[in-house]
């Protein structure tokens, strides 16, 4: 049961009223978007729902949503990392390394996460123990990082090592990733609407005075959100590692963040932070995979991209406040 | 009618400053007390006291009859005080049992710990029935509801959490006519049930002295006036008031 749509569908009740509701959420507008744009893309040109592309589809999606899923709790809790990028850079980089070590290399992975872990943790000490605006303290780790990436890697794309079946599982396998992805959509939306831990992420939010006098750890969650985004900014730089084969010191960086950023925001997480669920990120990274893949097909270039993904966040965002404002709670 | 809560002589001050000049009242259980008085009188310094926020320099304090220490909110708390605040106290992003709830969620058997909502809807939907607040449904946002309907749920997650000393500061400020009703009516149940005591500050004489069994004025850090409400009038309390005026302004 989502709280959230209960809420807008209690005033009418009935069959209608739930459908209302549904229509009203976020992700519901964004659902209907990507359809259309599926549909368009298909008509524009016939390749588009082939096995083929919808592989490359998924691969598109993967990473973002993966991403999004700790940015989603992060923004929720009025924090935002931008340094995750970098520590997808890093992370296959501190598993080749581990591994040269002699460990074997499903321990590498583990200790590779366990760093990113660690730095994810640094973040929200900073951020919390010293009152350090995340924007900055995220901003400054996005530098450091990308130094100690270079440093590490001497500049240099690696090789991935390992035998079959952990790369397979690890992302080299066509499905792999979006498999990985949408596990970790499920976990984190029974995370957010089901634990204490996403009921008291969403209070700090949307009103941490409130969240402070009944007594919620808000500096425990906020460090284990920052801890989380981290982590997963890792694992997603190893699948994609894995996958493609190579390591390449200059992966991820700010663009993948902004694209995680971007799913989470286009699927209704309030910037401002109270609000905001998984679900809408997983489909917000999925539109933004359309818009990609589909010009991609087209043959529409790059720049035209941007201009793209820039006007999609814009008109999400305005949809969101203003759809916010019609529910008649939230942020708006 | 037994006593619930008492202060005696409460002294405090902050640097030169003395916000409360020897302060003694006391409210029983099944009374509502109401404190008037101007900004500086020393009503926020009181509730402070007796929320636990702020530590008396002298004076005593009994619940119940036997002395107690009030060493911080979570010690008030435990001894069955609780200030409700209307903006301060809820999340509008969340639903009302959501928030009755906060940080006391119930959880499904099991290792992971998952939120029964269920059982937290049926229970908030009961808590709120049982004192008469009545909403459209308990999944509706805090924040789609009227500032009335916000102080009443807050005053309930309260009276749910087992507070049995009520301070409302300013329970129908910034209110209508329609919206006091809801709270004033609200506190008239929550006073018959004889196990609550409530105290409350307020500005506007004529409301305090129909909700309140008893009144008390501050002026600078001290009680001046005690009566029953229904042996004062709003027109002799502003006259004590304009006196005090007088008085300052002359010497």
């Amino acid at each position: 049961m989502s709280g959230q749509a209960a809420e807008a569908a209690a005033p009418r009740g009935g069959v209608a009223g739930r459908a209302y509701a549904l229509l009203l959420r976020p992700e519901a507008s964004v659902i209907v978007v990507s359809v259309a744009l599926v549909v368009y893309f298909e008509i524009a040109n016939a390749n588009f729902v082939t096995a083929a592309n919808l592989q490359t589809l998924s691969q598109f999606v993967a990473a973002p949503v993966i991403i999004a899923c700790g940015e989603i709790m992060l923004l929720i809790c009025r924090e935002i990392d931008l340094s995750v990028g970098q520590v997808f850079a890093l992370a296959p980089f501190l598993m080749e390394n581990i591994n040269d070590f002699g460990a074997p290399e499903p321990l590498a992975i583990v200790a590779a996460l366990a760093v990113c872990a660690l730095i994810g943790l640094t973040i929200g000490l900073i951020t919390i123990g010293l009152r350090v605006p995340s924007f900055i303290t995220t901003l400054g780790m996005l530098f450091l990082i990308t130094g100690l990436t270079l440093t590490i890697s001497r500049g240099y794309p690696a090789n991935t090592s390992g035998g079959p079946i952990l790369t397979g599982i690890m992302g080299e396998w066509s499905y792999s990733e979006i498999l990985w992805a949408l596990a970790i959509v499920a976990v984190m939306h029974v995370v957010l609407r089901h634990t204490r831990w996403g009921l008291h992420t969403i209070a700090i939010g949307g009103n941490i005075v409130a969240a402070a006098e009944a007594g919620v750890a808000i500096n425990r969650i906020k460090i284990g959100n920052f801890v989380l985004t981290s982590t997963l900014g890792g694992l997603t730089g190893l699948l994609e590692a894995f996958r493609v084969g190579s390591i390449d010191p200059l992966a991820g960086g700010s663009n993948m963040m902004f694209l995680g950023v971007a799913s989470g925001v286009i699927g209704g997480t309030a910037i401002a932070g109270g609000a905001g669920t998984i679900i809408g990120g997983l489909v917000g990274g999925i539109m933004l995979g359309v818009l990609q893949d589909g010009f991609t097909l087209q043959g529409i270039n790059a720049f035209m991209f941007d201009i793209v993904i820039g006007a999609a966040i814009l008109i999400a965002m305005i949809a969101n406040i203003h759809l916010a404002r019609l529910r008649g709670g939230g942020p708006g | 009618m037994s006593e619930a809560i008492r202060a005696e002589k409460l002294v405090k001050t902050f640097g030169k400053i003395t916000a409360l000049a020897g302060v003694s009242l006391e409210v029983g259980w099944g009374e509502t007390l109401g404190i008037l008085g101007d900004n500086g009188a020393g009503k926020s310094t009181l509730i402070k006291i007796l929320t636990g926020y702020h530590q008396p320099d002298s004076g005593q304090l009994f619940v119940d009859g036997r002395a107690v220490e009030l060493a911080s909110v979570d010690g008030a708390r435990a001894l069955g005080i609780e200030c409700v605040y209307q903006d301060l106290a809820l999340v509008n992003g969340l639903s009302i049992y959501h928030n009755m709830f906060l940080n006391r969620e119930l959880l499904h058997w099991g290792p992971l710990r998952l939120l029964d909502h269920r059982e937290m809807r049926r229970r908030a939907a009961e808590a709120l029935d049982e004192i008469g607040v009545d909403v459209p449904s308990v999944e509706l946002a805090v924040g789609a509801l009227s500032g009335g309907q916000r102080q009443a749920i807050a005053v309930a997650r309260a009276v749910y959490s087992k507070a049995r000393i009520l301070l409302l500061d300013e329970p129908l400020a910034a209110m209508g006519a329609r919206e006091a009703r809801l709270i004033i009516e609200l506190i008239e149940r929550l006073r018959a049930r004889g196990d609550i005591a409530i105290v409350m500050i307020a500005h506007n004489y004529a409301q305090t002295l129909e909700i309140c069994d008893r009144v008390v004025l501050m002026q600078h850090g001290e009680v001046t006036f005690e009566s029953q409400a229904a042996a004062t009038s709003a027109a002799e309390l502003l006259e004590i008031v304009r006196r005090e005026y007088r008085a300052v302004r002359a010497g």
